[in-house]
C-alpha cells in the first residue's frame, strides 16, 4: 500500500522533473539570446549555454539539477544573480503566513456558518448563507481583491491598498498590510468550504446513528460538534490541504493584486524574464508540496475516520 | 489517492435545495440565459460591426465616466470600455469552448477507458491524473505561453490540458458505477467487445455526470483565462481581454474605477449565470 504509493509519487515527480527540464527546448529561437539580449557576444552565449546546459536533453539536465540540489545548490537567477535557494528562503515565509492566516480565517467563517446552515436546511439563514457563498464563488479571487481595495483602501481609506512591510521593521504596518489580502483569501476560500461542509453535514445528519443519538435525547449542538462534524470533515480537510499545496506560486494572483513579495510574485516575474533556474525550482518544489500536502491529508483521513485505514485504493 | 476520489460538492445531494429548486424555468434562469445570449451575440458582433470599436483612441474623451455615449466610460487612451469589453469577451468564449471540448473528449475518454478496462490502463490513467494534479497549472501554463507566444488556441489548449483531470475523474467514477450493471453485462454477453460496450452502453450513462461538470468547467476556464490575462500572460495589448482590462484599470482605481469595475462586473455576471444555470440543470435533471 504505502510502497506503491511512494513508488507512484516518485514516478510522478520524475515525470514532473523531465517535463520541467524539457521546457527550455520549447523556446522559439535561441534561449540564450532571449535571456541575454540581441547584443550578446558569441562568447557570452557559449558561456551562458554551457553554464545552464540549456541545450542538453531533459534527462541529463534533470540529473545535473538533482546532483546540485542535493548539495543545496539550486543555481542562481539569470536576472538578479541571487541564489535561487536564498530567494525561496526569503519569500516562502511571506506566502506561508498569508496562506495560513487566510485558511484560518476561512475555517473560522466556515465552521459556524456551515453548521448553522446544515442545522435547518432551507431556513432563511441557510438560504442567505448559501446565496452569499454562491455569489462569492462566482467572483474570481483577483476581482475580489480589487473590490476589497476599492472599498477599504480607496473609498473608506481605512487600510493600505498594496504592499508588504517586514514585521520586524514595523509590526503594526505589517498587520495592516496583511488585512486585505488575508480577508480576500479567507472569503474566497470560505465560499467553497461552506458549500462542501454544509452538503457533507446534511448527508451525515441523515445517517441512522445520528437519528439514534437524537432519539436518546442528545441536544443538536452537542450532536453537531461531537457526532456529525468529524465524519463530515474529510472533503474540507482535502481542500484546506490543497490550499497549502499552492504555497509555491499558486498565490500569484493574490500577491500580484496586493503587491506582496512572496513566491507567487517570484514565479510571475521569473516567467516573464524566462529565468529558467528560478522557474525550474518553483515547478519542481511546487509538485513536491502538492504531493506532500496530499500525503498529509491522507494521513489525517486515517486519524479522522479509522475506517479509511485499510481497504482503500 | 483517496483524497481525490471524493464526490465533488456540485454533485453532492442537496436535500433541502432539491425541494425548492424543482420549479420548471424560473425568472432567474431566463435572466441568466438572456444575459449570456446577449453577451455572446455582442462579442460576436464586435467582429463584424464597425460601430464596435475596441481600439479607436479619442484623446478628447479620456477617463470619461459612464455616459449614454460611452456606457462603461473610457480608459486613459479614450478608448470605449464597453466596446473593449465586448471584444475582450471573444477570448473568454473561445478559450472556454476549446477547454471544455478538450476536457470532455480527452478527459472523459481517458476516464471511461481507464474505469471500464481497469488493470494497467487504469494505473496509467491514474498516474497521468496524479501528474496533472501535482503540476502547478497556472505557473506551467504561463511558462508555456511565454515560450510559445499567446493566442486563443494556445491558451485554450493549455487550460484544456489541465481540465482533463477533473473530467477524467468524474467519468471514471461514473463508469465504475455502471460497469457491472446488468445492461452492460447483457451487451457483453451479446458479444459486444470493450469498444462497442463503451460506446453504446457506458458513454450514454456517463454523459449526464460529465455534462453537469461542463458548466463548472466553463466557469473555471473563464476564470483561468481572466487570471492569465490579468497577470499579463493573455492576449497582448492593444488586444483586449477581460483580465487585461481589469488589470489596466488598477492604476486608476481611485479616479476612474469604472475601467476596472465594469469589466469585472461583466466577468462576475457571466460566471454567476453559468453557475446558476448549471446548478438548476443538475438539480432538475437528477432523478431521485
Amino acid at each position: 500500500m504505502l510502497l506503491t504509493r511512494i513508488l507512484r509519487s516518485v514516478v510522478v515527480l520524475a515525470l514532473v522533473g523531465l517535463l520541467t527540464m524539457a521546457l527550455p527546448s520549447l523556446t522559439t529561437g535561441n534561449p540564450a539570446i532571449a535571456a541575454l539580449g540581441m547584443e550578446a557576444s558569441r562568447e557570452q552565449i557559449a558561456e551562458f549555454l554551457s553554464r545552464l546546459n540549456l541545450d542538453d536533453p531533459a534527462p541529463q539536465r534533470l540529473a545535473a539539477w538533482l546532483g546540485n540540489a542535493a548539495q543545496g545548490d539550486l543555481g542562481s537567477s539569470l536576472t538578479t544573480g541571487r541564489e535561487v535557494a536564498e530567494e525561496i528562503i526569503t519569500r516562502l515565509p511571506i506566502t506561508l503566513e498569508l496562506l495560513a492566516l487566510g485558511q484560518v480565517l476561512a475555517l473560522a467563517i466556515t465552521l459556524p456558518v456551515a453548521m448553522a446552515s446544515a442545522w435547518r436546511p432551507g431556513s432563511i439563514l441557510d438560504r442567505f448563507a448559501t446565496t452569499v457563498a454562491f455569489v462569492l464563488i462566482s467572483i474570481p479571487v483577483f476581482v475580489l481583491g480589487l473590490l476589497a481595495i476599492a472599498l477599504f483602501a480607496v473609498m473608506l481609506n481605512l487600510l493600505p491598498a498594496t504592499g508588504w512591510v517586514h514585521p520586524l521593521d514595523d509590526p503594526v504596518g505589517h498587520v495592516r498590510h496583511l488585512v486585505l489580502p488575508v480577508l480576500t483569501v479567507g472569503l474566497s476560500e470560505a465560499a467553497v468550504l461552506v458549500r462542501v461542509l454544509r452538503a457533507d453535514l446534511i448527508t451525515t445528519l441523515g445517517q441512522p446513528y445520528v437519528m439514534a443519538a437524537r432519539s436518546r435525547g442528545m441536544s443538536l449542538p452537542r450532536l453537531m460538534l461531537t457526532r456529525a462534524l468529524r465524519p463530515s470533515s474529510l472533503s474540507t480537510v482535502t481542500l484546506v490541504g490543497l490550499g497549502f499545496g499552492a504555497v509555491f506560486g499558486g498565490s500569484a494572483l493574490i500577491e500580484t493584486v496586493f503587491a506582496v513579495p512572496g513566491m507567487g510574485r517570484l514565479a510571475v516575474s521569473a516567467i516573464g524574464a524566462r529565468d529558467f533556474p528560478v522557474i525550474e525550482a518553483i515547478i519542481i518544489f511546487s509538485a513536491v508540496a502538492v504531493l506532500l500536502a496530499m500525503a498529509i491529508v491522507d494521513f489525517l483521513y486515517t486519524r479522522i475516520d479509522p475506517r479509511t485505514r485499510r481497504g482503500r485504493s | 489517492m483517496a483524497a481525490v476520489e471524493q464526490t465533488p460538492a456540485a454533485t453532492a445531494p442537496h436535500a433541502a435545495t432539491q425541494t425548492y429548486n424543482r420549479r420548471r424555468v424560473g425568472g432567474l434562469d431566463l435572466l441568466c440565459l438572456t444575459y449570456l445570449v446577449c453577451l455572446a451575440t455582442g462579442c460576436l458582433l464586435s467582429l463584424v460591426l464597425p460601430q464596435i470599436d475596441a481600439y479607436g483612441q479619442d484623446f478628447t474623451a479620456v477617463l470619461q465616466p459612464p455616459s449614454p455615449e460611452h456606457w462603461f466610460g473610457t480608459d486613459s487612451n479614450g478608448r470605449d470600455i464597453f466596446d473593449r469589453t465586448l471584444k475582450g469577451g471573444l477570448s473568454s468564449i473561445v478559450v472556454a469552448l476549446l477547454t471544455v471540448t478538450i476536457g470532455i473528449v480527452v478527459g472523459g475518454g481517458l476516464g471511461v477507458v481507464g474505469g471500464y478496462l481497469g488493470g494497467v490502463a487504469d494505473v496509467v490513467v491514474g498516474t497521468l491524473l496524479e501528474l496533472l494534479l501535482s503540476l502547478p497549472g497556472l505557473i506551467l501554463v504561463m511558462v508555456v505561453i511565454t515560450l510559445l507566444g499567446p493566442g486563443y488556441w494556445t491558451i485554450g489548449t493549455l487550460i484544456g490540458i489541465f481540465m482533463i483531470a477533473p473530467f477524467a475523474r468524474i467519468a471514471r467514477s461514473a463508469t465504475l458505477a455502471v460497469r457491472d450493471r446488468s445492461f452492460v453485462q447483457a451487451s457483453r454477453l451479446l458479444g459486444a467487445g470493450p469498444a462497442r460496450a463503451i460506446v453504446t452502453e457506458v458513454i450514454p450513462s456517463v454523459l449526464p455526470a460529465v455534462g453537469a461538470y461542463a458548466f463548472t468547467a466553463v466557469t473555471a476556464a473563464v476564470v483561468a483565462e481572466g487570471s492569465l490575462s490579468f497577470l499579463g500572460f493573455g492576449l497582448q495589448p492593444p488586444e483586449p481581454s477581460w483580465g487585461g482590462l481589469i488589470s489596466e484599470g488598477r492604476t486608476h482605481l481611485g479616479t476612474a474605477p469604472w475601467i476596472t469595475l465594469a469589466p469585472s462586473m461583466v466577468l462576475c455576471a457571466t460566471i454567476l449565470s453559468v453557475n446558476l444555470l448549471g446548478q438548476r440543470l443538475s438539480t432538475t435533471t437528477r432523478q431521485p
